[in-house]
Order: C-alpha cells, then structure tokens, then sequence
C-alpha cells in the first residue's frame, strides 16, 4: 500500500503533469492532423477552418464560409497559408490509396479504407483519454463517497457497501461493463464511462474507508473535531488533503485501467463507434487485413503502450518503491 | 481445518447471493423484451405472449429474480433464446476450453514469474535484470487484445510457425499436437499481463527477502548465492499464491479478449456471442459464473494458504476455537 503519510513525493505532480499534457494533445488533435487548413484565406478574408474541430470552442469557428469551401484541393478564391503538419482527416477514405504502406506520403501508412494511419492514431487518444479520464473520475467520486460514508457512519450502514464493495469486486470489471453496455442497449461516450466505473469504484471505496478509520483517533482529528466541525466537514478539509497524493497514484493507475477497458471494449465492437478512431476500434479493422498489412496492427499498439506504459512508470515511481502493491494486472 | 472450510462456506453464502443479485440487476436494465428475441422472422402476438408467460417476462422484477433464483438452486439455468437448448449444457461444451485456457495461463505466469522474480533479485542492478525491468513494464502495459494481434501476426501470418486461430486444423487433425499448438499463442496472449504483474512483485519480495537476517548469515559464512536462494524461494514465494485472488478477475475477463481474438470456443466468446444475440438467460448464467469463478479462486486461495502456512493454521484454529 502506497504510504500516503509521506506527501511531497513529486511523483504524484508528474502523474497529473503527464495526464494534463495527454488531455491537451487529444483536444489539440485536429490542429495537428487535419485535411482543413489551420489558416486560410477565402477571397481576401481569413479563416481557421481546423479550429472548427477542436472541441468545445469549434462551434465559434465554424462559419459559413468555412462550411461551404472546399479544401482538398482549395476551391476557387481559397489560398491556404498554413496546414497541420499531418494534412489528413481521420475519416478522409481515399480508395486509391487503400493499404499504402508507410512512406513519404503516409508516414505510417494506410488503412484498408484508405485513411491515413498517423492522423487516426492521433486522433485516436481522444475518445482514449476522455473516457479514461471521465470514468476514473466517476469511479473516484462513487468510490470516495462509498468510502465516506462507510467510515464516517460504520455500523451497518459500512457493513453493507463494503460487502457490496467486495461483490461487484467479484465481477471482473471488462464482464460487468460489457454487460452494462448491452443491457442499457449501447452507445455513446457517458454509458461506457459508467460502464467502466461500475466495476472500478470498489477499490477507492476500501482506500478511503481504511484512511478514514485510520485517522479517526488520530490528534488532529481530534483537534479538528474539538474545535466544532462536522464529521463531513473534518473529512473534507483535514482528512482529504491528507488522501490526495495517494488518490493522485489511484487516478494514474485507474486512467491506465479505463484505457485498456475503453480499447478492449472497441476491439469486441461495443464500444466506441466508427468512423471516430479508438485504438481498439483501430486494431480491430486491421484484424481482416492482418495477411496484408503490419503497419496498422504495429502502430495503435505502439501508441497505446506509449501512453499506458508512461502511465504505469509515473504512477509507479509516486507510489514509491515500498515493495508493496500498488496495482493489479491491466 | 475442517471447521474453517465450514465457516468460510457459510460466511461466502451472503456474497453469493449479493452476486446474484448484482448480475440480475444490471441484466434487467435490459430495455428490450426478452420474449421479442426469439430468432425468427416477426412472432405472432400469440406467440410472444406464450413465450413472455414461460420467461416470466410478464411478472414484476422481483418475482422474476425469485423465479430465476429458485430454478437457480436447483440448478437450472433456463432455456437459450437462440435455440431453445438448457443453458447448463451450452455452458458445459465451453467450460473446458476456458478451463484449459486459464490453468494454462496461470502455469505459465507462474512457471514464468517465479524464476525471473528470483533472478533478478540475485542479480540486481545487472544488465539482465534492467532489461528484464523494461520488458516487464512493456508487457504489462500490453493490452491483451493488442498482444493477440501482435503475436498472431509475427508467430502465424509473417512466420507462420504457429497455426493463426481456432482450435484444430480440422476433424482429421484433432491430435493432442495440433491442440497443443493451437493452445501455445492464446495461453502466452492471456498469460501475458498476469505475469509481467506477478514478476514484478516477485522481483520487489524476494529482494527485500534477500535482506533477510537469516540470508545475511548465512551468506557470511559462506554460503553461495544460488544455494542461499534455495532457503529464499519457500519463505518468498508462498505469499506470491495469494497474488492469483488479484489477477483472476483479469484472467477471466481477459479471456473474453483473447478467445475472442483466437476464435477460441470457450465462455468468452460465448458470453459476446450471447450479448450480441441478446441471448438473455446465457448472459446472465455467464455473468455469474465470472464472478462464482473468482470468489472460488479466493477460496481455493486462502485454503491453499493454511496448507502451506502453519503459523497462520495455528492462528485461525486459536481463533475458530475461542470463538
């Protein structure tokens, strides 16, 4: 178990500098593959046609003008100034250029649709680290809260979620998500978020629980509820603070876990929906190719170990080297 | 002993009857009927409502989970939508190929794990043990259905030393070899995560074991390392064991990947073949056995634990009989 008395690790500051900057090159993505220019002029006026993807704020880009040009190749009065360095579309088929192998065109080659592989990858960490993120976080909050309550309450009330803790952690976390999937009749991003929590809360649940109970004789406990403040108060502003690091190396860990469930949901096709990339989604249209191409097999895989493999190394290095577990098999 | 077994099997009943209803709530979200999805083109009313009666379709939620948990009991798991057969037999065609895939892993994870795990801690620092570190890390971040592809695409399409999937080359070629070769590319793939966790662990306890006292003597007074290893393997490797309770729930989900991916014939690809049918009563039989599967493995784990461990025997008989 990570000791969570020892603060002022820098392994949990690197844990959310690295997920910081994954988050920023998934939203970043259309800038940097894209068969729209970031910069261009339609008759004397300037446009940001690739802004108009980026999420959330692509709306305010999204004119008229930039709706109606065409691009690739540019329309008449179009003079483009500036193109992402991958000038191709995620969802751009090109049925001349299907299986191309990596080259200078490709640089990781093409799909048997024809799309290029680099801009898919890339685009691929999107709904990777979306969902990772958005399911960890929800299996943090349940989890916190379940463990809240056991520990602040007992009584019966902390034997009954945590024997409910040790029974959704009999089901193994991909089998429940599935199920929940299928039974909720699939589809979109918030359903496989809750699908992958559903399996993952129970963990930060026990956690919690055991640092609440851990404290709860402790002086500054004590101290803090001496000095008049509610049981939920002390939880929140003198236990959590306490928690955080720890809850850091969790949430590193639980990122690395939802990635692997998100991408294994896409492979089996219960997951996220083509023609949005998900490394699994893209590993799964290679498997029909597989006799043909390497390249679109090779490449996603690579992407995904980068990125959970970093994951893994910064998590681990936070949770120190205590000899302990610190997680369980991805 | 005897008397542990008993109390450990009663104080599991509550589990397993909070698992069953876990897996029946999350099944019940279902939006659609069950009684609609019987194959066929389009039912008549008559038809569907026969059928909605003999599912219990028709009764309320509670009363269905009543139904399904005394049939339960007495071991019958219904009837498939897809074809009408008892679920208990589709279940007993496949178990033995999940079987075999599964203890085939856990072998090799651990046939694998503990060797590696005593090494490098014999060697530490050296060139063999930071390479193996590495390795390590890039398989345990290795998703398994990526490894699937990897391997079958090095080992079967490009080399093509290994047959690609499924699990013979045909009716005449069932021979325990061309099993075993068919075996060789899922066990690794499933084995894979489990024994980069497993090494992993072993590598950090038995070098904190190596700083043993009692390996600090007797290396002093001149005992070689690999005879001093000796001494370290039962005291090591035994709390290792207990790992098996933390990467099953892996395993058995894994398994739905890797059969999957190898067109192997077990439950996994049972349980998405099912999901994709909707084929609610096999959906539901095989959400719980997942979960009946690795509450046994947490079993057979702690049984397996007081056989080899007689201090804790001591102290859970002390404790049973001052209770």
């Amino acid at each position: 178990m990570p000791d969570s008395s020892a603060p002022g690790a820098r392994g949990p500051g690197a844990a959310a500098a690295l997920l910081l900057a994954l988050m920023l090159f998934g939203a970043l993505a259309p800038l940097i593959a894209n068969d729209r220019p970031i910069l261009a002029t339609v008759s004397g006026r300037a446009v940001w046609p690739a802004l108009a993807d980026l999420p959330i704020v692509g709306a305010w880009f999204e004119t008229d003008l930039v709706r109606q040009v065409a691009w690739d190749p540019p329309g008449p009065g179009v003079r483009v100034l500036l193109r992402p360095p991958v000038p191709y579309s995620y969802r751009g088929v090109d049925l001349d250029e299907v299986l191309r192998p990596p080259g200078r065109r490709h640089l990781l080659g093409t799909d048997s649709l024809g799309r290029d592989l680099l801009a898919r990858v890339i685009h691929g960490t999107r709904p990777s680290l979306l969902i990772g993120l958005g399911a960890t976080a929800l299996a943090l909050l349940v989890g916190g809260l379940v463990g809240a309550c056991a520990g602040l309450r007992g009584g019966l009330l902390d034997v009954v979620l945590m024997r409910l803790a040790d029974i959704v952690a009999c089901f193994p976390p991909l089998v429940l998500a599935l199920a929940f999937i299928t039974a909720s009749g699939r589809g979109g991003v918030t359903v496989i978020m809750a699908a992958i929590a559903l399996g993952r809360w129970t963990g930060t649940a026990r956690f919690v629980r055991a640092e609440i109970l851990r404290h709860a004789g402790s002086d500054l406990w004590a101290a803090a509820r001496a000095a008049g403040g509610s049981l939920p108060r002390v939880a929140l502003r003198h236990l959590a603070p306490l928690m955080l690091p720890s809850v850091a190396v969790i949430a590193a860990f639980g990122v690395a876990h939802a990635i692997v469930l998100e991408s294994s949901l896409s492979f089996v096709g219960l997951g996220v929906a083509p023609p949005d990339p998900s490394w699994g989604l893209i590993l799964a249209e290679a498997r029909p190719a597989m006799d043909a191409a390497w390249w679109p097999v090779l490449f996603p895989t690579l992407a995904l170990l980068l990125v959970l493999g970093a994951l893994c190394l910064v998590a681990e290095r936070a949770a120190g080297r205590s000899g302990a577990r610190a997680s369980t098999p991805l | 002993m005897i008397i542990f077994l008993v109390r450990r099997l009663v104080s599991l009943a509550p589990t397993l009857l909070g698992i069953t209803l876990v897996a029946f709530s999350i099944l019940n979200l279902l939006p659609e009927d069950p009684g609609a999805t019987w194959r066929g083109a389009a039912p008549s009313a008559e038809t569907v409502q026969r059928l909605r009666t003999e599912l219990g379709a028709d009764r309320p939620t509670l009363a269905r989970y009543g139904l399904w948990l005394g049939a339960l009991l007495r071991g019958d798991l219904g009837r498939s939508l897809r074809d009408g057969r008892q679920v208990t037999s589709i279940l007993a065609e496949a178990l033995p190929w999940s079987l075999l895939l599964n203890l085939g892993a856990i072998c090799l994870i651990y046939g694998f794990a503990i060797p590696f795990g005593l090494y490098s801690a014999l060697v530490p620092g050296s060139r063999a043990d930071r390479i193996g570190a590495v390795l390590l890390l890039v398989l345990y971040a290795l998703p398994s259905f990526a490894a699937a592809l990897l391997l079958q695409e090095t080992f079967a399409v490009r080399l093509g030393l290994l047959p690609l999937q499924g699990v013979s080359r045909g009716p005449d070629g069932a021979t325990p070899v061309d099993l075993l070769r068919h075996l060789v590319l899922p066990t690794v793939c499933l084995a894979l995560s489990g024994w980069a966790f497993v090494a992993r662990y072993a590598r950090a306890s038995f070098r904190s074991a190596m700083g043993q006292e009692f390996l600090r003597v007797a290396r002093s007074k001149g005992l070689s390392r690999w005879r001093a290893a000796r001494h370290l393997t039962a005291s090591a490797a035994v709390p290792l064991v207990t790992l098996v309770t933390v990467i099953l729930p892996g395993l058995v989900g894994g398994s739905v990947i890797v059969e999957q991916a190898f067109s192997w014939p077990g439950l996994g690809r049972l349980y998405l073949a099912a999901l994709e049918g909707r084929d609610y009563p096999v959906v539901l039989a095989l959400t719980l056995l997942s979960a009946v599967a690795v509450l046994l493995g947490q079993l057979v784990t702690d049984l397996f634990y007081m056989v080899v461990d007689p201090r804790l025997r001591q102290r859970l008989l002390a404790g049973s009989s001052g209770a």
